[in-house]
């Protein structure tokens, strides 16, 4: 018999470096996380680049696609899956916005934590 | 459950351990408080201990996975306000 311990979950990372302004690749990733918890993966989003602004509060509210529901339903729908989100606030410097004021599941993280997350990951996939 | 990249676990109360060396980052944000404390752990001997200090948020994952990546050890985080304070254990 093969016992599986939870630490043997493949890890995929996705990272989302493009933003609000082009609201057709914010979905995916969120949709692909909620879909690797279903298959029993440990998901993390990290947000760079102007990645950063589809976490910043109340962003994802105003992003409505035909077709599907908001963006802000369906990152609650994936972050219920125990989807990770991590963000770089580094990132708001280059975009001239304030610090800080992330969704709630957000946590604020740096270069050293992607790097890390890049070589944990079994798989890594870049919007 | 989080997971951490540290066995370190945030501490309610500090412990009294004399830090070898402290090393303020307070005011500083990512990547320097990771590079700091790279730098003075290079300089430093087997079995001493650094203080690192930061109020940088993205400090907390950032140390951890420095010091676990470089085979050292973070046996202690703690918070005072937003301060966060690391103890690191030169291992080799």
């Amino acid at each position: 018999m093969k016992v599986v311990f939870l630490s043997e979950k493949k890890k995929i990372l996705y990272v989302q470096t493009s933003g609000v302004d082009t609201p057709e690749r914010t979905f995916a990733p969120f949709i692909l996380a909620a879909t690797a918890a279903a298959m029993g993966m440990e998901a993390t989003i990290y947000f760079l680049i102007k990645g950063v602004t589809v976490v910043k509060r109340g962003e994802a509210d105003k992003i409505k696609l035909e077709g599907f529901p908001t963006l802000r339903q369906v990152m609650d729908q994936a972050v219920k899956t125990g989807l990770k989100l991590e963000v770089c606030e580094q990132s708001c410097l280059l975009l001239g916005l304030e610090r800080g004021d992330f969704v709630d599941a957000a946590k604020i993280v740096g270069a050293a934590t992607l790097n890390d997350r890049l070589l944990d990951a079994d798989a890594v996939m870049c919007f | 459950m989080q997971e951490t990249s540290c066995d370190a676990q945030e501490k309610e109360m500090p412990s009294n351990i004399k830090p070898d060396r402290v090393l303020d980052c307070t005011g500083l944000y990512c990547p320097e408080p990771v590079l700091r404390t790279r730098i003075e752990l290079d300089n430093m001997v087997v079995g001493e201990v650094l203080q690192t200090l930061g109020d940088d948020p993205a400090a907390e994952e950032d140390i951890k996975s420095l010091v676990k990546r470089i085979g050292h050890e973070l046996f202690e985080l703690s918070r005072e306000d937003d301060v966060l304070r690391f103890l690191i254990r030169k291992i080799k």
